[in-house]
């Protein structure tokens, strides 16, 4: 597989939130305003393509040698956190307005199931050390595209009439479902 | 003192999971083996009809399983296929003659494609006569030239031809090519080495 | 959460409607979105959670004095991702075909964050029994939705449901239902209708 498959194929054909249903809590969470989902995005690329590298690392170098595999999922958990972790105490060193908009939502990157699931992807599609990064990269790509496309279309539902009990969630499920319509046509482009 | 603590805890924590764990795998990883051991094995079975026994091969870290008859003649082989679907990693075991010019039968191995769509390459509930059609479309099938796939025709399979899945055309594919890919591989590795 | 004084019932229920995670709180919405093609895989996935949030919720509540504040968070993951190893690894060696079509989700139960949010808010505050009814009640709650959810799909993508042949022979499936956009539009109008219904019933 080349660079560009991986790009094309994590990025937009197998949309991570569109199309493998990964990373909807903060797809929905955090999806109201333009601009903090843009931030959302790019937190999430930057720990997703760390995680990508720092998992496949501890996978290949520490579980596979010493037969630890079943350490796995226990391992990648921790890694994770410890990595949103740095990601939060440098956002709030360097931004606090920044901070102030991601709230609660950057402790939940630990939970997003995005991330813990690019490495658990990675080692099952047994990419290289160089794909996994790219894949990483990519899949963040894809998930930033998503949120601010979202984001994008809620600012303009805010004005629109939609009915009462479908305001917030319900109509950002539907919306989602219409993008995955769209995004389906994407299949079968490689 | 206060971080001692912390670090005691955490520590404790993971030594705990780490224990219980080891301990688990410990139990079940032989199990799971076992299972995948069976499975291979009844699939090479499946693939390779009129095999006694099979010995397994290595040349060039590609395995082939190599059917033989009951006076130990080989008559056959199988190999595994893997490659990308439409959603999953695909594998599948590839039984052929022994020259690889005709396809014997296949077998899913593993899939994970879209339910209901994608997962017809492997059993096809709607399909009531046969759930299993797109697989058996592969026995007996002529390979002198690169398998293609056709759409609402009647496939030849003395041309390599295969009904593609409506609504799965590219997990339908996917499958082609990937057999397409590892047998562009397979035949001068095997052919070479068994002549 | 200092309503310490609501009945265990209570406790209980609230899981099921009021305070269900997937319609009212949105939690775990990847794995609900993601298995729910048919209903047994969002029944399996749901008995999964089940098992792993009732576990976690057990042993998180019971050592809940001797975690120091700071370190929760990850002794909790680590807690619960052991016990998703655990239900992962025996269902490879027991339920080796159920694991086949459920693999690749059951290690993301680790991330669902039905469960950690549950520790965070409630197993980390309330002694065990209370915690162990909070967390059936929960993935009860979650299991039914899942099922639902599942159903659903299935029914009007694929005419069956729980593989029982439903729809006349004459029905055409709605393809889309099993694909991805099904899930979001179907969970959609799931969490509209429940909207409705609880506004109706405070009406």
């Amino acid at each position: 597989m080349t660079i560009f498959t991986i790009f094309i194929s994590a990025a937009i054909i197998n949309n991570y939130v569109l199309v493998q249903f990964l990373g909807i809590c903060p797809f929905v969470g955090v999806s109201k305003k333009l601009s903090s989902s843009f931030s959302m995005g790019l937190a999430t690329t930057f720990v997703m393509t760390m995680a990508a590298a720092v998992t496949w690392l501890i996978y290949y170098f520490i579980l596979v040698p010493f037969n630890l595999q079943f350490l796995q999922i226990v391992s990648f958990i921790l890694v994770i956190a410890s990595l949103v972790q740095l990601v939060e105490m440098f956002i709030k060193k360097m931004s606090k307005p920044l901070y102030d908009a991601l709230g609660i939502f950057l402790p939940l990157i630990t939970t997003n199931c995005a991330i813990m699931g690019v490495a658990l992807f990675l080692v099952m599609k047994e990419y290289s050390f160089i794909e996994s990064i790219i894949f990483g990269f990519s899949a963040g790509v894809g998930f930033t595209l998503a949120i601010v496309l979202m984001a994008g279309i809620r600012e303009e539902l805010e004005i629109a009439d939609v009915p009462e009990y479908f305001k917030g969630a319900p109509i950002t499920m539907i919306v989602a479902g219409c993008m995955a319509l769209a995004f389906m046509g994407f299949a079968g482009l490689i | 003192m206060k971080s001692a603590k912390l670090i005691i805890v955490l520590t404790l924590t993971a030594i705990i999971s780490g224990a219980i764990l080891s301990v688990l795998a410990g139990i079940t990883q032989p199990i799971i083996d076992e299972y995948q051991t069976d499975v291979l094995k009844t699939a090479v079975g499946d693939v390779l009809p009129n095999i006694n026994s099979y010995d397994i091969k290595i040349i060039e870290n590609t395995k082939f399983f190599v059917g033989k008859d009951r006076n130990n003649k080989p008559i056959n082989v199988a190999f595994e296929a893997v490659g990308d679907g439409f959603q999953s990693k695909l594998k599948i075991l590839v039984g052929m003659n022994l020259d690889m010019t005709k396809i014997l039968s296949i077998k899913i191995l593993s899939q994970l494609e879209t339910p209901g769509l994608g997962t017809k390459i492997e059993t096809d509930p709607g399909n009531k006569e046969d759930d299993a059609w797109f697989g058996k479309q592969f026995i007996n099938l002529n390979t002198s030239s690169s398998l293609t796939y056709l759409k609402n025709e009647k496939p030849d399979k003395s041309k390599g031809q295969i009904m593609a899945i409506t609504g799965a055309t590219i997990s339908s594919k996917a499958v082609i090519d990937i057999i397409n890919a590892t047998m562009a591989i397979n035949r001068p590795l095997f052919t070479k080495e068994v002549n | 959460m200092a309503k310490k004084k609501i009945s265990l019932l209570k406790e209980f229920t609230k899981g099921l409607w009021d305070e269900n995670p997937v319609l009212v709180m949105l939690l775990g919405l990847c794995p609900t979105l993601a298995v729910t093609s048919s209903a047994i895989n969002g029944l399996a996935m749901g008995l999964a959670v089940l098992f792993t949030l009732t576990a976690s919720s057990t042993i998180i509540s019971s050592v809940r004095k001797i975690i120091p504040k700071e370190v929760r968070i990850p002794t909790f993951i680590i807690v619960i991702a052991t016990f998703v190893t655990i239900t992962d690894k025996s269902m490879a060696a027991f339920q080796p075909i159920l694991h086949k079509s459920l693999g690749a989700f059951i290690p993301l139960i680790v991330v669902n964050c039905v469960i950690l949010g549950r520790q965070e808010a409630f197993a980390s505050k309330n002694n065990v029994g209370r915690s162990i009814v909070d967390a059936l009640g929960m993935s009860v709650g979650f299991t039914i939705t899942l099922t639902v959810l599942g159903a659903i799909r299935e029914l009007l993508g694929a005419g069956t449901i729980f593989s029982l042949q439903l729809m006349p022979d004459s029905f055409v499936p709605w393809m889309v239902m099993i694909l991805p956009p099904g899930a979001f539009i179907t969970l959609g109008l799931m969490i509209g209708a429940t909207n409705w219904i609880n506004a109706r019933r405070e009406r």
